[in-house]
């Protein structure tokens, strides 16, 4: 080869690779370097992110963390105190004079909609009782799969007439008017229920209720769930799928302050969690998520000090903490790094299907092989040895913090192990003396390492009294297949409560709920049932509670299932990071954090 | 050549309806509508998912939707699990996968091809055993420790010690959302070159040993010793008439390897947060997402078909023994 023929060989592929690069950056739109007087704030979202942020079709807590960004509800969690509600997008709480059936609305003033392309000239307008009505109208469009519906089945009066009658028409009218939705005028309005749902209110406060302009929805069509258009603190400017995603603060905002110093407790108040008060919020100028599938990337992150704060992984637990203080290790503090816990409303279990043949039923040896198999469990163990002993075990459906739920986590009626001389003489009596002509127990759970190994040792505790028991790893949509389909005879689920009140806790076993809905146990006993539909009415009381506890104890004394545990989780804040006190009760909650860039190194 | 390349693709063609008919038949043994459910599912829901995905239609009817949109490269399906079409998950995907697999594929040949003829030449010798048990070794161990220690050790600590050490520990938010992000210099060297180092560590190993029995077999040969004995240097043996004469095995290798230039690696993309197709791919199956999946599956499949057609037009250029006919 010449040297002209080598030379020439290099000045194309140089030409080339130089022109590919070229284009390549230009069609990756190099950002401008961003303003250094902007406040950046770089938070994770564990796992891969939302999948949709329309609030009608969204469902996970990641959908919620993401939509609580862009839109609002009328009320919402205080961040003080997250178990408590307060108005958001209204002046003040509704207020009712008919014991709970006729709810007055008054919104807040001077509230507009994010400036967008779907409004005339790109200027957002204010929001009216008829965004209020529009966006909880969606909720009955079978357009969107009635995929929250389940939120105001039979709650508001006319509404599931509104829903038949409209989904079965040629086009679904928005227009068309719903008996309880009175509009008094532009800011004012009536919600009339069917009969008093004490919940109602807390509906309201749940993202899927959010106020969604129908201007957003018109325009952006089938798109409009990646293209959020609300009145919350920050908008959108990037999401890319399993990924990341950006917003910038909302220059509009209308005027929300950080919680007054009265309303913090002293904890809190040590951790300076006051020292905003009263400032009008969000803070920050631009929002950064990045989502992480696994937490040894998250966790490194964090301890690089690049995310604001991380979610404390069970595998990381001992290398922050002090296993038996659960106080942050010395090189933690020293950087400056403080923590914050929640008890979350948690209530995970391993339940029995009542439709199953060798395990469900009511009769008094079926009861008898259920508690038998219960009493040979040793929950503790199992907390002690995967969870560092930080879970709660705990009897009943009601997790710790809500009425109803046992003192000291412990009810007379559970069937609470390890209890092996009653699981053995339980199982007697079920007809199965030693286990003998008992077959083998099927158990679905979901695929995990930490499943697998709880899952060997259940085997094993159940061995002790010659019960057989097979576990079933499954991947999680497979698993809800088989429990929807009532093909689990026994299976390992948790849920999550939407709100803090036992009765939403108490309808995972009201019969009408049974599989595919959220009575996975397929539990059916009608002076359950007749309780349940009396507590939905009712507000809180000492009648209630003392309900509470004798649905709990029905439950329990049918053994419904075997459990329950509550998690702890712990959060790792960097010092940068200011007014972070993180709550999985709602997501709202971003608008307040600061953050202090001398603090970064 | 061209009537070959063109009586081969026809012949191909009921193999990849075949394919595509044995996926869709396969997924379709389990229920995907679950995993699409709200926590509270009533059987309305349930029913209003199937209509929506279509799965209310006869399962031939649903082969037929699919190979259209295929025949018309119509990829605007909707994505199951996200609110983004097939075409807009696949085309933002695959580039991020391929700035990690190309580079990976390029340098894990290159050396596996060179280590494969110095340890043939020393065949039985210290260099040729010391190759092959870092090989082994290499191989031996599981990518998912590579990515835990390479993230650590490559990535979190050094770049707490220097200020400007160029390897990230995963990708953030700054990443913005064009697939090709990856491909400006600077930035493949932040997010990409540790994964690539990673990936080309794991396969060297295998392909070094594959190399290096094919250059064993090949150095046994008749021209071998005659080159030699007409003086031939033992550069000009082994990177002239050695590695001409082993090129059917290379690019066998090669061209097999190519059609997953589009996969990407699932662990890789996961542990450095890297959009690629890997991680679309498991979370699609995850989801049971069958509008990406099955979109992907024939992607791949043609891509398959194509490199096995074009393995045979190199194998005539590289030998001129083999003809096409």
């Amino acid at each position: 080869m010449s040297i002209w023929t080598r030379t020439r060989r290099n000045i194309v592929l140089a030409t080339a690779s130089t022109a590919i690069f070229a284009s390549s950056a230009l069609s990756a739109g190099v950002q401008a370097p961003k303003d250094d007087a902007l406040k950046v704030m770089q938070l994770p979202i564990r796992t891969d992110g939302p999948k949709s942020l329309d609030p009608v079709v969204g469902s996970t807590t990641y959908d919620n963390m993401a939509c609580a960004q862009f839109y609002e509800t009328l009320l919402t969690n205080k961040y003080a105190s997250p178990m408590e509600m307060e108005p958001l997008l209204l002046s003040e709480m509704p207020i009712t004079q008919d014991g709970g059936t006729t709810w007055h609305f008054k919104l807040k003033p001077e509230v507009y909609f994010q400036d967008n392309a779907c409004f005339p000239d790109g200027k957002g307008r204010l929001i009216t009782s008829d965004d209020v009505f529009y966006s909880i109208k969606r909720l009955a469009d079978e357009k969107y799969k009635l995929k929250n519906w389940w939120l105001l089945d039979h709650t508001i009066l006319g509404f599931n007439e509104y829903k038949d009658i409209q989904n079965a028409a040629d086009q679904f009218d928005y227009d068309a008017p719903v008996e309880g939705f009175r509009k008094i005028n532009n800011t004012e309005f009536e919600i009339v229920l069917e009969k008093p749902v004490y919940r109602f209110l807390y509906i309201l406060s749940m993202f899927q209720t959010s106020v969604v302009s129908h201007e957003a929805v018109e325009f952006y069509g089938e798109n409009f769930a990646r293209n959020p258009v609300g009145t919350g603190p920050f908008i959108l400017d990037t999401w890319v799928p399993k990924q990341s995603m950006t917003a910038d603060r909302n220059p509009n905002y209308h005027a929300v302050f950080y919680p007054e110093r009265s309303e913090w407790s002293k904890v809190d108040k040590r951790n300076r969690l006051h020292r905003a008060a009263g400032k009008q919020v969000p803070f920050v100028d631009r929002i950064e998520f990045t989502m992480f599938a696994e937490d040894q990337p998250m966790w490194l992150e964090f301890s690089k000090g690049k995310l604001g704060f991380s979610q404390v992984p069970e595998d990381y637990f001992t290398e922050a903490f002090d296993l038996a203080s659960k106080e942050l290790t010395e090189e933690y503090l020293r950087k400056g790094i403080r923590y914050h816990s929640n008890m979350l409303l948690d209530f995970t279990f391993r339940g029995f299907n009542m439709e199953d043949e060798i395990l469900g039923g009511y009769t008094p040896d079926k009861i008898a092989l259920r508690r038998a198999i219960s009493y040979a469990i040793d929950l503790d163990e199992i907390n002690k040895t995967f969870y560092n002993g930080r879970q709660i075990v705990y009897d009943g459906p009601i997790p710790p913090g809500l009425e109803g739920h046992p003192e000291n986590h412990r009810a007379d009626a559970a069937a609470r192990g390890p209890n092996l001389s009653k699981a053995k003489k339980l199982l007697a009596e079920a007809g199965y003396p030693n286990g003998e002509g008992l077959p083998p127990i099927r158990f679905l759970t979901s695929q995990s390492a930490i499943n697998n190994a709880v899952g060997e040792m259940v085997k094993r505790q159940l061995a002790e009294v010659n019960i057989k028991f097979e576990p079933v790893y499954l991947d999680f949509s497979t698993l809800i297949e088989n429990i929807n389909k009532k093909k689990a005879p026994m299976f390992g689920f948790a849920w999550a409560s939407d709100y803090p009140d036992a009765e939403n806790n108490l309808a995972l076993f009201y019969g009408p709920n049974e599989s595919p809905g959220s009575n996975h146990y397929n539990y059916k006993r009608p002076e359950y049932d007749a309780l349940y539909e009396k507590i939905l009415t009712m507000g809180p009381s000492d009648e209630r509670t003392a309900i509470y506890e004798q649905m709990r104890d029905m439950v329990l004394d049918d053994c419904a299932y075997v459990g329950g545990m509550a998690r702890e989780r712990f959060y790792l804040i960097n010092p940068w990071l200011r007014n972070c006190k993180p709550t999985e009760r709602y997501y709202g909650w971003f608008k307040y954090l600061d953050v202090d860039d001398d603090a970064r190194n | 050549m061209w009537t070959y390349i063109v009586r081969r693709t026809l012949y191909n063609i009921p193999v990849f309806l075949a394919i595509i008919f044995l996926m869709m038949a396969a997924l379709r043994v389990s229920d995907p509508v679950s995993a699409q459910l709200s926590k509270n599912p009533s059987p309305e829901e349930i029913k209003l998912k199937k209509i929506e995905f279509g799965l209310d239609k006869p399962f031939v009817v649903q082969y037929g939707i699919f190979m259209r949109q295929l025949v018309f490269l119509d990829f605007s399906e909707r994505s199951w699990d996200q609110e983004f079409t097939v075409k807009e998950m696949i085309t933002k995907s695959i580039p991020p996968s391929m700035a990690v697999t190309i580079p990976t594929l390029a340098i894990t040949a290159s050396i596996a091809i060179c280590v494969g003829l110095i340890s043939a030449f020393y065949r039985g010798r210290a260099p040729d055993k010391i190759l092959m048990f870092i090989a082994v070794i290499g191989m031996s161990i599981s990518v998912l420790v590579y990515i835990m220690i390479g993230q650590y050790w490559g990535a979190y600590l050094p770049s707490n010690v220097f200020k400007d050490w160029p390897f990230q520990i995963s990708v953030d938010a700054s990443a913005g959302s064009s697939p090709w992000f990856f491909f400006i210099p600077s930035n493949w060297v932040a997010y990409c070159m540790l994964p690539v180092i990673i990936n080309v560590t794991v396969a060297l190993g295998y392909d070094t040993r594959f190399y290096r029995a094919v250059m064993v077999e090949e150095s046994q040969k008749d021209y071998i010793r005659t080159a030699r004995a007409k003086g031939a240097s033992v550069k000009r043996v082994m990177f002239v008439h050695m590695l001409k004469n082993a090129m059917i095995p290379i690019i066998t290798r090669i061209m097999i390897s190519l059609p997953f230039i589009i996969t990407g690696s699932i662990l890789i993309e996961v542990y450095f947060g890297i959009p690629g197709m890997g991680r679309t791919l498991i979370k699609a199956i995850n989801a049971k997402d069958f509008p990406v999946i099955q979109t992907f599956t024939a992607l791949f499949a043609a891509l398959f078909i194509a490199s096995n057609i074009l393995t045979d037009v190199l194998y005539a250029l590289a030998d001129p023994r083999v003809r096409l006919s």
